[in-house]
């Protein structure tokens, strides 16, 4: 544990870790001093001056170091002049004044000069209501200004810094938090200042603007309204706004989120979600978000949305009773004995997925997780646990990162490991190509797609970085699906899992294996047993068929021609679909927005999310749809509560097993303290009030005896003399069905695109921006060229789930 | 064409005087290498120090903003930068500059008719006990002008007209 320090502030006395800012330190002891600049999770600064106090330090006698004594107590020396706060570290013995006449005059006058310039438009200023610069001018203003009205300074009040975020110059009060938290914490430093003086102003000069996955946290922690996403600009007061407790489902790192809701009679007098703001929680998201988690939520409330159950008569969809589409399916699994399949995505919750899978177990069918990537079973071996947690990494620990792009693919954990790689850990990246991550390697390992498994199994014999990871106390391994399809994925997650068992990596807080998926939930059903199948149109043909939460018939057109050819398709779903267009019957499910749940994230942890808007329609919660049927098929499955189905699957699940509902819901006190309308301002983040969580074990943490399968080498492809070789690479912004439907993400979406390096396209005789054809195992697409010297001659990067159905590397034609 | 194509053996010089690590530091000489031609800074000229110097271009860009002495655009041949900080108000820099506008016909930060003369307000220019002071930027270098009257700078106005015609 640090030194503690103990000082008395405002006549209390306060015991902290020695390097405590006094603003900090005060904050603890629950006195707020006012700030602006200064932000727990940035370095200081001490740009404004709002935090002005009196400091007094002991006066130590020279010869001796001791304290001089008067009266019995230290003798304490006054600054002549106040200081700041946040930028002074606390001393044995200081004494603080934050309220003395003296501070009070200097907070008053710094109200004053921010003021100068600021057009005091908070009537119509998305911020007010939840406003600092708002808050701190009632709490110590002046009351009135000596300067001239007339002679502030105006500068524009709509300046786009890109499509998402908006500026308004004369609000902005140069605190410079939104281009600390670039710099320092989004290792992204695409804002900064322009001109100098009164004139200072924020400006990007990246392409796209404000070019960073994290851009909507600057509005978080902006103290006043000049940073505004174009979501939530002129969209709602704060003060109207209820708050939900949520998770987001776009990736598996499992950012805790609030859900801000509204009556309103813009949207037919309905209850509808206005923002995705963050929820604290310092083990997984801390207090930020990625712009996909904030944005990404509008295709919960689109005209797509299904709202009633259809049964197919005549060749066409018609409206049917949750009864007669329920028995329809429930006949149809039943006659199809061996010959049903469930494909179940991680869109769904454990609930949902727990309940599927019974169904599968009692119906003799086959139980299969819609996923380009393989090996999850692994993670249930020998992944992490209990206490484990990014924030808690530093030195003495090893994080290696394999074929993952986490910028792109898991932002939040991009920001994690990138912490606490300055806080000393190790951190291994290995690609076959640049990421971003890179900048903050201890060691960066660059293999050729292809090599994946040997890079892996090599990595403990080579030399100085092997040496730094054996001599290791923790080490985790993130692995993804950067280049690679489920075999070749799942041969990577063994050649990981051994050399994390073979070298003791396992069964212990912040040790262990963790999968990248591409889905919120690809976790959780690999907890509960589902299965990969790599050949799926093979798995479909001719069977009876029940898909939740999945859009095989968009995603593949060799799926969509499996499914033609299937007996029988029920799907499951929250919006239309092509999926749903083929069904024989439509099951309307309801979005993670509209019902509760649990969700269980790549670092294995399980989380609770609340409903926040009303069911859409007759739409009903999938674990409850599945139950309908299963009832209609002579099987008991729990269909009404929640969290009755999670007790059920916390006693039948290992890795669940001493878990509850009501655990999961457990806070713990974390800091910064981020109460919303502090006078000392942590940000617009929510606090966490609702739940933080709890870890799965592990079997390896369970002290079983745990054997990993054979790495299958032969699993993976390489490129051929002469050949061009395809890989699948994941982007954060993608067509997929959840995202596709946020209009403002179009632009960063763009089009279909395949990314060669220059050489590569030279020899092809094709240019940047060209349009081309690609041609793959029996997909042909268009795509528009896209250069850059990052990746490998001989390779064509294809992002998936952009128009062209890659699955897994293959030879390609690009013309 | 890029900085380091078209000054190769000065990019050189620059780049040797900072250790490899400490490199950005390079980005005010390159900077004033790019202005000399045009007299301002183009984005492509940004782009490319940014490039060079592996950091981000609103980083490069944000110094030019801060400095007065680098510009993001084409302006007169001339720029006169009138300092009318606190104590060269008080020596009367504010009058100064009024009247010389009223001479010229033009508003603090725009351009004479002739393109020869831009005219601009200025921080601090480290000779306060000299004011009204300005200095000239232009294509011989940086000039300082002390202890000025409106006369005494119509004169040298003329004279740099002259120079330019
Ligand atoms: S935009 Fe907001 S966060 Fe950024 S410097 Fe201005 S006031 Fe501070
Ligand atoms: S990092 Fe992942 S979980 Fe977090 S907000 Fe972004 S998409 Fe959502
Ligand atoms: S100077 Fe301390 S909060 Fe800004
Ligand atoms: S104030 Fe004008 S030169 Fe210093």
């Amino acid at each position: 544990m640090a030194k503690q320090v103990t000082l008395t502030i405002d006549g209390k006395q306060v015991t902290v870790p020695e390097g405590t800012l006094v603003a900090d330190a005060a904050k603890m002891a629950g006195i707020d001093i006012p700030v602006f600049c200064h932000h727990p999770k940035l370095e200081p600064v001490g740009m404004c001056r709002m935090c002005l106090v009196e400091i007094g330090r002991p006066v130590r006698d020279r010869a001796t170091g001791q304290f001089v004594m008067e009266n019995g107590a230290p003798k304490i020396q006054f600054m002549p002049k106040l200081e700041t706060a946040c930028t002074n570290k606390v001393e044995e013995g200081m004494v603080v004044l934050t309220r003395s006449q003296k501070a009070v005059e200097g907070q008053k006058g710094t109200i004053e000069f921010l003021l100068t310039s600021h057009p005091l438009d908070c009537p119509i200023c998305d911020k007010g209501g939840e406003c600092p610069l708002q808050n701190l001018t009632v709490a110590y203003g002046p009351g009135k200004s000596r300067f001239l009205y007339d002679e502030k300074m105006h500068l524009d009040k709509q300046v786009p810094l890109g499509e998402l975020i908006w500026l308004d110059r004369e609000r902005c009060i140069q605190c410079a938090r939104c281009i600390r938290f670039q710099n320092e914490i989004a290792g992204d430093p695409v804002i900064g200042f322009d001109e100098r003086g009164r004139a200072t102003q924020i400006v990007s000069f990246s392409d796209p603007g404000f070019d960073s996955v994290f851009s909507g946290n600057t509005t978080d922690i902006c103290p006043v309204g000049a940073l505004t996403t174009s979501d939530f600009r002129f969209g709602a007061r704060p003060w109207e706004l209820q708050a939900h407790a949520s998770i987001c489902t776009q990736c598996p790192v499992g950012c805790n989120t609030t859900l801000n809701t509204r009556r309103e009679a813009k949207s037919g007098g309905r209850i509808v979600v206005k923002r995705v703001m963050p929820r604290q929680n310092e083990d997984v998201n801390e207090i930020w978000i990625c712009d996909k988690g904030r944005f990404a939520y509008h295709y919960t409330e689109g005209k797509q949305r299904l709202t009633r159950p259809m049964i197919r008569k005549d060749g066409k969809l018609t409206r049917a009773s949750w009864d007669a589409a329920t028995k329809l399916a429930a006949e149809n699994f039943q006659k199809a004995k061996k010959n049903f399949v469930i494909l179940a995505s991680g869109r769904l919750s454990n609930e949902d997925l727990f309940n599927l899978k019974s169904l599968a177990e009692h119906a003799d069918g086959k139980a299969y997780i819609y996923s380009h990537m393989g090996g999850g079973e692994l993670t249930s071996l020998v992944g992490v646990g209990e206490g484990t947690n990014f924030g808690s990494m530093g030195a003495g620990t090893t994080i290696v990162v394999v074929a993952s792009d986490l910028y792109e693919e898991a932002p939040v954990w991009y920001l994690r490991i990138k912490q606490a790689a300055a806080r000393g850990a190790n951190l291994i990246v290995m690609n076959a190509r640049e990421t971003k991550l890179d900048r903050y390697a201890s060691f960066t390992v660059r293999y050729a797609y292809g090599d994946e498994v040997k890079a892996v199994s090599d990595l403990a014999k080579k030399g100085k970085i092997g040496d730094t990871f054996l001599k290791s106390e923790n080490a985790v391994i993130l692995y993804g699906s950067d280049g690679l399809g489920v075999s070749g994925s799942a041969a990577l997650a063994s050649a990981c899992a051994k050399l994390l068992h073979d070298n003791g990596f396992t069964g212990r807080p912040n040790n262990g294996l963790i999968g990248v998926w591409g889905r919120a939930n690809d976790q959780g059903a690999w907890e509960m047993g589902f299965e990969v199948e790599e050949d799926l149109a093979k798995a479909f043909k001719g069977k009876t068929v029940y898909i939740a939460g999945a859009d095989p018939v968009a995603d593949d057109p060799k799926l969509a021609k499996a499914l033609e050819g299937a007996e029988f398709v029920a799907v499951q779903d929250v919006m239309t679909t092509a999926t749903t267009e083929i069904a024989d019957v439509v099951l309307p499910a309801q979005a993670f927005t509209e019902r509760e749940g649990t969700l269980t994230s790549g670092e294995r942890r399980v989380q609770r999310f609340y409903p926040a808007v009303p069911v859409t329609g007759e739409a009903k919660a999938d674990f409850a749809i599945t139950s309908q049927i299963a009832r209609h098929m002579g099987i008991v499955l729990e269909g009404t509560s929640v969290s009755a189905v999670f007790d059920i699957l916390a006693a039948s699940v290992k890795s669940f097993e001493g878990l509850t509902y009501a655990r999961l819901a457990e806070v713990r006190p974390q800091w910064p303290i981020v109460g919303r309308s502090d006078l000392y301002y942590g940000g617009t983040t929510y606090e966490n009030t609702q739940g933080m969580g709890a870890q799965l074990s592990a079997a390896a943490g369970r002290g079983e005896k745990v054997s990993i399968p054979k790495v299958e080498k032969e699993a993976l492809v390489r490129p051929k003399e002469k050949e061009l070789l395809a890989v699948p690479v994941t982007k954060l912004y993608d067509r997929g069905t959840t995202i596709l439907p946020s209009e403002l993400l179009h632009e960063r979406i763009g089009e279909a695109k395949v990314i060669l390096h220059p050489e590569t396209a030279k020899s092809l005789g094709v240019e940047e921006d060209q349009k081309v054809s690609v041609s793959f195992n029996g997909v042909n697409g268009e795509a528009a060229v896209k250069l850059t010297d990052t990746i490998s001659v001989g390779v064509a990067l294809i992002p998936r789930s952009m128009g062209l159905a890659i699955r897994e590397p293959v030879a390609v034609k690009v013309k | 064409m890029s900085l380091a194509e078209k000054y190769p053996k000065e990019v050189k010089q620059i780049l040797a005087k900072y250790p490899p690590e400490h490199k950005r530091s390079a980005v005010m000489p390159l900077l004033y290498l790019a202005q000399r031609e045009e007299g301002y800074i183009t984005k492509a000229a940004m782009q490319d120090i940014a490039r060079m110097l592996d950091i981000s271009e609103t980083d490069v860009a944000s110094i030019v903003g801060f400095y007065t002495l680098y510009h993001d655009k084409k302006e007169g041949k001339y720029r006169m930068q009138v300092c009318t900080d606190l104590p060269c108000a008080l020596r009367g820099a504010d009058e100064f500059l009024d009247n010389l506008c009223a001479n010229l016909g033009i508003k603090v930060g725009e351009t004479t008719p002739d393109g020869v003369i831009t005219l601009e307000a200025v921080m601090c220019l480290a000779a306060c006990d000299k004011a009204p002071v300005f200095q000239t930027q232009g294509p011989d270098g940086i000039k300082y002008h002390e202890n000025m009257t409106v006369d005494k700078t119509m004169e040298l106005i003329e004279a740099l007209r002259k120079s330019s015609a």
